[in-house]
């Protein structure tokens, strides 16, 4: 932005006040922060039946309800027991990993199938450009939880299901993405030199162009990940989702819901992990394009 | 405007709602028999034939999805097994509840939004321009479901200010409205400001402080409808957020509108109405993508004249 520096209100910028200072100082402190967050989250998906104190589905009818530890509840229940005198920690953890796994499938399978057809795009262009396009437009058009909730309708729910219409959440977004990029690839030089040595495109494709997608494709992924999480937290809310005796973040809140006024730690535990995962995937892809790409100037946006 | 501009963005509405009861027919025909899907477990034998003959299911796929879309567009969505109206009717129903809190919403986002990007951009590196970031970056990372929940915590159950369900006053729209918004004017804050800075800097504003234009006059009357185009490009965007949202909120604060609706028919199977509140967002959204299209074509005649070049 070495224009601005032109401009009338360049001057007021330079004049900074202490608060300014501290939100300069902010990133490498709040993101690492958000990585930490992050790696914790990671550790209790990968690790959870060694972290958790007890298992998810372990009842207890006599200490349903308890509050939280420090709040006058049993010693060994850091957030307090649920309504079937389930542990709410341990839950918490175990739901961690469903969510977090079904993120992480449902990212792969959105990236895979979005960038395979926005390359398919590119490559044919005409009429098979048109209808991905087509699909690509459709897609963007129409609330996706809406669409998901009329699939889990019509064909009932099961958990595969659940992560394939999860995974295809988002997929537009790497078809335009790569449709893009390989557009602007097949016109440089290179890839013109490799074609004519004889090369087979699916090759050139993969050994060439989609390296040098990647850092796109990363970028397009931190602002795909927290809606994934989302979306599936959304539908198991709602009870659409993973279904009990399983556990996940959404579903936990959901169930909390009802006991809002005697047990408010049965849902909010799960759902303040939804927001902090949200908000720290959210703040270091924000970062991650800004030091992949200083010129984007991202900072006004 | 054209009449090509009009007849393109036309077209491509009605393709989409093309491709949405396509989307719905494949789903439907893929997941099992209709007859026993859209009926009840104790539908008779003679409501199951009746049903049979009336959707054509006996006849070939292409003769079912001339039969499905000849009914649909005459209105036909079926019947809502659960009471044996029409699901239509019945979801046209619970339109004015969800458009009253949509609309509030949607009023909420854009004088909380719009505002709030204004005097960032102004006093961009100031307190104002932070605490506005801050709030955008907290907004968009929220879910919408958890923010209902803790704000019914507070006000609701603690303070017992607001009530936590249910519609018919002024305060019991407040909560919803307010939660559906956060996401959505969080986004059009982060818009406006950017775009206004882009205009903020651009030679004809100093011309305008140089001709010695008046502050406000400068920004609002200059600068405003200037950076206008993004803005109305991402609320265009973001109604299908609310409506997507309106679902789960409507849900978290019982709120019996279309949303609330559609939740307790997949719950309860009800298909008749899910194809049609399906359909009714896709017009929906098909209407709105149109009016943000017009709007373009309105605030800036340059961008009609660039699709033009586009597609000849």
């Amino acid at each position: 932005m070495s224009s601005l520096d032109l401009s009338p209100v360049a001057g007021q910028l330079r004049r900074h006040s202490w608060l300014t200072r501290i939100w300069k100082a902010r990133p490498p402190v709040v993101i690492g922060l958000c990585l930490g967050w992050l790696a914790l989250v990671v550790i209790a998906a990968l690790f959870a039946e060694f972290l958790a104190p007890f298992g998810f589905a372990e009842q207890s009818l006599l200490t349903r309800l308890k509050p939280p530890a420090l709040m006058g509840g049993p010693a060994q229940s850091l957030f307090g027991t649920d309504d079937l005198g389930r542990d709410v920690f341990s839950r918490v953890i175990y739901a961690m990993r469903t969510s977090i796994l079904i993120a992480i499938m449902a990212t792969v399978i959105g990236a895979t199938v979005g960038t395979a057809l926005g390359i398919v795009a590119a490559h044919f262009r005409g009429w098979v450009d048109d209808v991905i396009m087509m699909l690509v437009d459709f897609q963007a058009s129409i609330p996706f939880l809406i669409v998901a909730l009329a699939v889990l309708a019509f064909f009932g729910n099961n958990f595969l299901l659940l992560i394939v219409l999860i995974g295809l959440f988002g997929w537009d977004g790497y078809a335009r993405i790569a449709r893009g990029l390989v557009l602007s690839t097949n016109g440089q030089g290179y890839a013109f030199a490799i074609r004519t040595l004889g090369v087979h495109p699916a090759k050139v494709y993969i050994r060439h162009v989609l390296p040098n997608m990647l850092g796109v494709i990363m970028v397009q992924i931190t602002l795909n990940f927290p809606e994934i999480i989302l979306l599936e937290t959304s539908l198991s809310f709602l009870g659409l989702g993973v279904q009990p005796p399983g556990t996940s973040l959404g579903l936990m809140l959901g169930e909390g819901r009802n006991y809002l006024t005697t047990a408010w730690w049965m849902g909010i535990p799960a759902g303040a992990v939804i927001f902090l995962t949200t908000l720290a995937i959210s703040l270091v892809g924000d970062w991650l394009r800004d030091m992949l790409d200083p010129n984007l100037g991202n900072k006004d946006l | 405007m054209s009449l090509q501009f009009l007849l393109t963005k036309f077209l491509r509405g009605a393709m989409t709602l093309l491709l949405a009861v396509t989307f719905v027919f494949i789903v439907l025909r893929a997941s099992g028999d209709p007859a026993q899907m859209m009926l009840s477990d104790e539908a008779s034998p003679e409501s199951i034939a009746a049903f049979r003959a009336r959707w054509g299911l006996d006849g070939s796929l292409v003769e079912q999805y001339v039969t499905y879309l000849s009914a649909i567009v005459q209105g036909d969505f079926g019947d809502s097994f659960r009471d044996g109206r029409p699901a239509l009717q019945v979801v046209v129903e619970r339109i004015p509840v969800t458009l009253q809190l949509g609309i509030t919403a949607l009023l909420a986002t854009l004088l909380l939004g719009i505002p709030a990007g204004i005097l960032a951009a102004l006093h961009r590196g100031k307190w104002i321009d932070h605490a506005a970031m801050s709030f955008t970056i907290f907004g968009q990372s929220v879910p919408n479901f958890f923010l209902g929940i803790i704000l019914i915590l507070i006000f609701s159950m603690t303070l017992r200010w607001l009530p936590s369900s249910g519609t018919g006053s002024f305060w019991h729209l407040l909560m919803p409205a307010l939660t559906l918004a956060t996401a959505t004017a969080a986004t059009v804050a982060r818009f406006t400001r950017s775009s206004m800075l882009d205009v903020l800097h651009q030679p004809f504003m100093r011309t305008a402080k140089a001709k010695g234009i008046p502050h406000d006059r400068r920004v609002l009357r200059h600068a405003l409808p200037n950076a206008a185009i993004p803005v109305v490009t991402v609320v265009g965007m973001r109604i299908g957020g609310l409506i997507g949202g309106a679902v789960t909120i409507e849900t978290v604060f019982a709120w019996p509108g279309v949303g609330m609706l559609l939740v307790n028919s997949v719950n309860q199977r009800d298909l008749a109405v899910v194809q049609s509140v399906v359909l009714l967002i896709a017009l929906t959204m098909v209407v709105v993508n149109l009016t943000v299209d017009l709007a373009y074509g309105w605030l800036d005649p340059r961008i009609e004249l660039h699709n033009k070049k586009a597609t000849a």
